[in-house]
């Protein structure tokens, strides 16, 4: 210690690179050199046990750049752990047999509540569910941004048909295509509605590069240009100045809304029993269910920024698309309601008042 | 005083009435529990939900029902008003019941077999069973597929916009229950309309 502090600072600095860093970054095998040999199609183990199911030990260089794991700075060997050095010497230039990739090295809270989750409980009845049996190997990305609909085929409708088992359920159809299983299975996660945009023309979503690109805008742009008070939420004035803009630049777009969980461990903790059946949870008008309303932009990587909507936004006409009874009823038609139903009664009861105060009158002229 | 029964309801009409009666009555209570689910507790949301939905085709089958037999009787021209007579019919019997019942007076209209509707009831049930009622039955169909009939839904400008149509006419046909309810005691006795809706006869003094 001495030493480091009578040296002048850059021989310090040069002192921690040599010998602290450098032999890190010696050692730290590079992902390209994995790729060298992963990157081919034809590259398959001769035993395929513990391999990845059909044998291939390719590894699409270009979608596992876009995924999660690469975007974030994860390197092959950190997650094949066990991999210390690479010898092309050798036909196979690490070991033949490589240990179980352990996730839960990092995503321990993950871990914990999987572990407490039916999915683990079935290992008693000779089933056994590993991470990767819902995420991907190597492409695995963001979810945040990702629809019901993806959500649901990549995940719990590999293994479950939504349709049975829940016949109790009415409208199974439009429940599926809005309401993500976790939501319900889940009950303890926070969840909030996304709303993102659907051109109805070409039938797609827009992704948020699209929209900020029609808008010309960057995304630190979007907040300034549309919360005009600048009270951090979008609210119903200024979502439907917002789709005014969009009108006058030609996007024949709708807001699409889906109720979500959010990528919060405890969604891993899914159990038999637990799955909220109350439907009054969510169809009744203050529903805690809605207090969370985001306009969901994704960006290039894949990840997302929510920009958090007034939920009074979902029981207007700007959302024509979404409708969830009681939960999300339009209060104007409460009104008309009111008019219509009272005045109705109000006519009857002041007509029937008339005819019983005229009885004598009526009475008097029979006679 | 003199009585004479006078057969104005034939069965089928009669059926039609009450089936199309019970359906009504029993989607209106259903229907406030859809909507204000939170408030009552009428049933559990899910039964609201099936019964409604069962109910509806009912009364949709029961709607063909009314239509089958009114066109393939030539009967139906008695919900058409006659467009000579029709002001001047109306404004009388708008006058009826707004002073002349209290007083006493007779109804300006008298019911026939082949005039059954005085001009105010045709032009209420003109537009009742011929403009409401299906709209009020295809937006229902629509709200009970509603990613069945995307396309159409899309078209028409999206679920609320069916389903704001839906609970107005909702509110509407609530209200007009509650109207059609008590212009049925406006007989020469208060329970005198509703007999006649069972027996086919109305009794003319």
């Amino acid at each position: 210690m001495k030493i480091l502090k009578k040296a002048p600072r850059p021989f310090s600095l040069c002192f921690v690179f040599v010998f602290w860093l450098w032999p890190a970054l010696a050692l730290a095998i590079d992902n390209s050199a994995c790729l060298d040999c992963h990157n081919d199609e034809g590259l398959t183990r001769e035993n395929t046990h513990g391999g990845h199911g059909n044998g291939s030990l390719f590894v699409d260089g270009i979608k596992f750049n876009h995924s999660v794991h690469h975007i974030n700075g994860i390197l092959c060997v950190d997650c094949h752990a066990d991999i210390e050095e690479l010898d092309f010497d050798k036909d196979v230039p690490h070991k033949k047999e490589l240990a179980k990739v352990a996730c839960a090295s990092c995503h321990d809270a993950e871990a914990v509540a999987f572990t407490n989750s039916v999915h683990t409980k079935i290992s008693s009845k000779g089933i056994t569910m590993t991470c990767y049996a819902c995420h991907d190997y190597h492409y695995t990305t963001h979810l945040a941004a990702a629809s019901v609909a993806d959500r649901e085929n990549n995940f719990c409708a590999k293994c479950h048909n939504p349709y049975q088992g829940h016949d109790w359920l009415p409208k199974k159809e439009e429940h599926f295509a809005f309401v993500e299983c976790t939501v319900c299975h889940a009950p303890e996660v926070p969840r909030h509605i996304h709303l993102k945009f659907f051109d109805l023309v070409t039938n797609k979503f827009y992704k948020g590069e699209d929209i900020l690109k029609i808008l010309g805008i960057r995304y630190d742009q979007f907040m300034p240009l549309v919360d005009t008070n600048k009270d951090g939420t979008i609210g119903k004035d200024e979502f439907e100045i917002f789709e005014l803009m969009l009108r006058q630049k030609n996007v024949h777009a709708i807001f699409h809304a889906e109720l979500v969980a959010e990528m919060a461990p405890g969604a891993h903790q899914v159990n038999r029993g637990v799955a909220e059946r109350n439907c009054e949870k969510c169809h009744t008008a203050d529903s805690a269910y809605f207090d969370a309303v985001t306009i969901v932009l994704t960006k290039e990587d894949g990840s997302v920024d929510h920009h958090q909507v007034d939920r009074s936004v979902l029981a207007s006409y700007s959302l024509r698309h979404f409708y969830i009874y009681a939960g999300t009823r339009v209060k104007l038609l409460d009104l008309i309601g009111i008019i219509l139903v009272g005045g109705g009664l109000c006519g009857v009861l002041g007509h029937l008042t008339i005819r019983i105060v005229t009885i004598p009158l009526r009475r008097k002229k029979d006679n | 005083m003199s009585e004479k029964l006078i057969y104005i309801h034939p069965a089928p009409v009669r059926i039609w009435h009450w089936i199309h009666a019970a359906g009504i009555v029993a989607l209106v209570l259903t229907g406030f529990q859809i909507r204000y689910a939170e408030m009552l507790g009428i049933m559990p949301l899910p039964d609201a939900i099936t019964l409604h939905n069962y109910v509806g085709f009912v009364v949709i089958a029961d709607y063909f029902l009314w239509l089958s037999y009114y066109l393939g009787t030539g009967k139906i021209k008695i919900y058409f008003p006659d467009l000579r007579t029709f002001v001047p019919d109306a404004i009388r019997q708008a006058k009826y019941y707004g002073f002349g019942i209290f007083k006493g007076e007779p109804n300006p209209h008298v019911m026939t077999p082949d005039n059954k509707f005085n001009a105010m009831q045709q032009k209420a049930y003109l537009g009742l069973m011929f403009m409401l009622l299906p709209a009020q039955m295809i937006s229902g169909v629509f709200l009970w597929r509603v990613k069945g009939y995307a396309d159409y839904v899309n078209l028409l400008g999206g679920i609320k916009i069916i389903d704001t149509i839906h609970v107005i006419l909702f509110f509407f046909f609530a209200s007009f229950l509650i109207a059609h309810c008590y212009l049925a005691t406006l007989g020469h006795t208060p329970f005198a309309h509703f007999k006649a809706m069972f027996t086919g006869y109305e009794e003319h003094h």
